[in-house]
């Protein structure tokens, strides 16, 4: 009875030295730390880089020591016209074109939600301006655009209408480059609102159809609610997109004419590699950085995509 | 099968591009344009004659200035040579990016560049400017030419325009008459460095300019300043609509197609028309030096330099490299691949004026010979920037001229901390 109970109680003996014990006992943490090591050196390493030069004011010439400046270039924010200038181009783009997508992805999808389920080519055709590099959308709408030579003015020539000069006019010029976003972005949402349609349950539906309910009435009280979380994601990620738009302005107008396709992407790089100041342009960036993080919190609370 | 296809190619490209960067002797950052074309076959040549492996990297126009900004930054010695337009020397020489050609020379029994070079191209690559060490040689001659139709100027009135007034004169008729399709003048109008380079001419031809000569005091806004601006936005009127976002390919097309009459113009654009396959102009457009305003008109000088970058461990090779390239027999190959010469010898070889091809070369000379530098600074990308944009905003007409000048000089006072 000893003998058994002693037999219970002492632990096997495991083959293999020290080492090799050590590293059973902590396989898990083994297993996990090449992932950690890369993302902290690619995620981690370069924001926390950034804010340290963010404090600094950078000398082009790398014999000169980088000068601490503090909240320096932060307070420079606050008095920048061409900072304030990118920041409200930035947003009225972002509402104007995320809304236009939304509106019209939405409304593609409704109508054709039930013809177009499956008809594979035509989505794969639909998905063809979102496949396309940013750099030849914007090369192709540069060719439309253009004003003398421009297929746009073209049709407006031969319809009796006065051409435009599109990127080129103050007025036009960021609802040209809305207009080419919305291209290239609007079968994004419409897929993915086509694929929460496709995923609702057809229960509540025919409840509703028994009870009297209007087309209306299904669409407001069941299908966006339904559809919320797709919702949701679709514009959460077009918005920290559009925030970021850069290659669009660089061709088109290169921020122009008179400041006002100005982002603040394109800003950054002119700060950056135009102007040779990387630490003023690192404040921008962890700016516009805070800035889509309080902006995405507060969307993911507000749609209560957390829970 | 697929994956083992790829992946074998995958090591295969990874060793030859090791493989190509590994063994050059010299590596060149060159803008992927004629001027880095032209040097492309200049190293390719080089490499044969010489057994010298020379490795040229190829980047849009911005892009070579960042990347070489960024050799430059980080000493990381990636470049030997960097082919730099004449604007950026100021910044790559102030910040210690340059090597000094000083002792290169001495060290090859040489006083300095010879006296072949046209002046106004040798005084670019020192700085300070025509005083200092030289820190490049001149390798692509270009400054600006009033480009123009000259039978349209006929019609309209003016044979051959001396002055922007005739300019004016012989536009704004050809304009009226266009109906909507053709105009009398086009111009770079794009936010940024388009709209400056095509605006300095004028602002010079009217004796303003953006510094005092000693650099010490901004001086755009003046009575100078305000007649350029005038004739500036006259020009803009009789240009085509959108011309706010023209960049050098809208203005070229407008000419080439024969929708435009005249413009301001670098001289790389003459072979594009004199390309029957690109132009509807071939033999019809004239060039001309800039006209003149109440001052004598004055190109800008946009010359393409070979810089030997100070982070370079092959200096010697690249300082052999730089002076072959910029050799008399070499600019004349060069000449011929399509980029303007920076020797007399080069400008005034029969053997090249007798070709219709060259026969602007006597007016690019000339035109250089009358060239102005833009201003010498270290931070003339931020007054590039800061000038074109209130330029682009009276282009467009959502400010006057006037608040266009005195919103310059204030943003200009502020970047230089000057008065």
């Amino acid at each position: 009875m000893s003998i058994s109970a002693n037999a219970t109680s002492t632990a096997p003996v495991r083959p293999g030295g020290t080492l090799e014990r050590w590293a059973e006992r902590h396989l898990r943490v083994l297993m996990l730390a090449p992932t950690v090591l890369i993302l902290l050196g690619l995620t981690i390493f370069p924001s926390i880089y950034m804010f340290y030069a963010a404090v600094h004011k950078i000398s082009p010439n790398p014999d000169v020591p980088w000068d601490f400046v503090g909240p320096g270039n932060f307070l420079r924010l606050l008095s920048d016209q061409q900072f304030h200038v990118a920041l409200l181009n930035t947003a009225v783009f972002t509402i104007a074109a995320v809304t236009v997508e939304f509106a019209l992805g939405l409304g593609l999808a409704l109508l054709l939600d039930k013809y177009i389920r499956r008809m594979t080519f035509l989505k794969t055709v639909l998905m063809i301006p979102m496949m396309l590099p940013p750099i030849a959308v914007a090369i192709t709408w540069k060719i439309i655009y253009e004003p003398q030579f421009g297929v746009l003015n073209e049709i407006m020539f031969r319809l009796g209408l006065p051409a435009q000069a599109w990127a080129g006019d103050v007025d036009l010029a960021m609802f040209s480059i809305i207009v080419a976003d919305v291209w290239q972005w609007t079968p994004f949402i419409f897929l993915l609102m086509l694929a929460g349609l496709a995923s609702l349950p057809v229960e509540p539906y025919e409840a509703a159809e028994l009870d009297g309910a209007s087309s209306w009435r299904q669409f407001w009280d069941l299908t966006v609610p339904f559809l919320k979380p797709v919702i949701a994601i679709a514009v959460l990620l077009r918005v920290m997109d559009a925030l970021r738009l850069f290659d669009l302005v660089f061709i088109l107008t290169g921020g122009g004419p008179a400041d006002r396709t100005k982002v603040l992407s394109l800003y950054i790089y002119q700060v950056a590699y135009r102007f040779a100041d990387p630490g003023y342009a690192a404040a921008i960036s962890l700016f516009v950085l805070f800035a889509t993080i309080i902006l995405s919190t507060w969307f993911m609370k507000r749609m209560r995509l957390a829970e | 099968m697929l994956r083992r296809l790829f992946f074998t190619l995958a090591i295969v490209a990874s060793v030859l591009a090791l493989n190509g960067t590994a063994r050059a002797d010299i590596t060149i950052l060159v803008p992927s344009s004629s001027e880095g074309d032209g040097l492309r076959a200049a190293a390719a040549d080089y490499s044969k004659l010489k057994g010298t492996k020379v490795e040229i990297v190829q980047a849009p126009y911005a892009n070579v200035f960042e990347q070489g900004a960024n050799a430059g930054a980080t000493k990381s010695g990636v470049f030997d040579i960097i082919l730099m337009d004449d604007p950026w020397i100021p910044f790559f020489a102030e910040n210690g990016h340059l090597e000094d050609l000083t002792p290169y020379f001495k060290s090859a029994g040489m006083e300095g560049p010879d006296s072949d070079f046209l002046s106004k191209s040798l005084a670019i690559c020192r700085n300070p400017y025509n005083t200092g060490p030289y820190v490049c040689l001149p390798y692509v001659g270009n400054a600006q030419m009033f480009f123009y139709d000259a039978a349209k100027f006929k019609e309209a009135g003016v044979d051959a325009p001396k002055t922007w007034d005739d300019v004016l004169k012989a536009g704004k008729a050809l304009t009226d008459k266009g109906g909507g399709r053709y105009f009398g003048y086009v111009f770079r109008g794009g936010q940024g460095n388009p709209v400056v380079a095509d605006f300095m001419p004028i602002f010079w031809s009217y004796g303003a300019d953006l510094f005092k000569a000693d650099r010490t005091k901004v001086t755009i806004d003046t009575p100078e300043g305000a007649a350029a601006m005038k004739t500036f936005i006259a020009l803009r009127d009789i240009s085509p609509k959108g011309v706010e976002s023209y960049n050098a390919n809208e203005v070229g097309t407008a000419l080439a197609a024969g929708a435009a009459a005249s413009s301001i113009n670098w001289p790389n654009w003459v072979a594009t028309f004199e390309d029957p396959s690109q132009s509807k102009m071939v033999g019809k457009i004239s060039y001309s030096t800039i006209p003149a305003g109440t001052k004598p008109g004055s190109s800008e000088i946009g010359h393409w330099t070979m810089g030997i970058m100070a982070a370079s461990k092959n200096k010697q090779e690249a300082f052999d490299f730089t002076v072959w390239a910029t050799s008399a027999e070499q600019i004349k190959i060069s000449a011929t691949r399509g980029n303007p010469p920076v020797r007399t010898s080069v400008f005034t070889d029969p053997e090249l004026t007798s070709q219709e091809k060259f026969r602007h070369y006597p007016v690019l000379m000339e035109a250089i010979q009358a060239s102005t530098p833009r201003p010498r600074h270290p931070k003339w990308p931020e007054i590039e920037n800061a000038f074109g944009i209130e330029l682009s905003k009276a282009v467009a007409g959502t400010i006057t001229p006037e608040e266009a000048l005195k919103n310059s000089q204030a943003a200009v006072e502020q970047i230089t901390g000057l008065k």
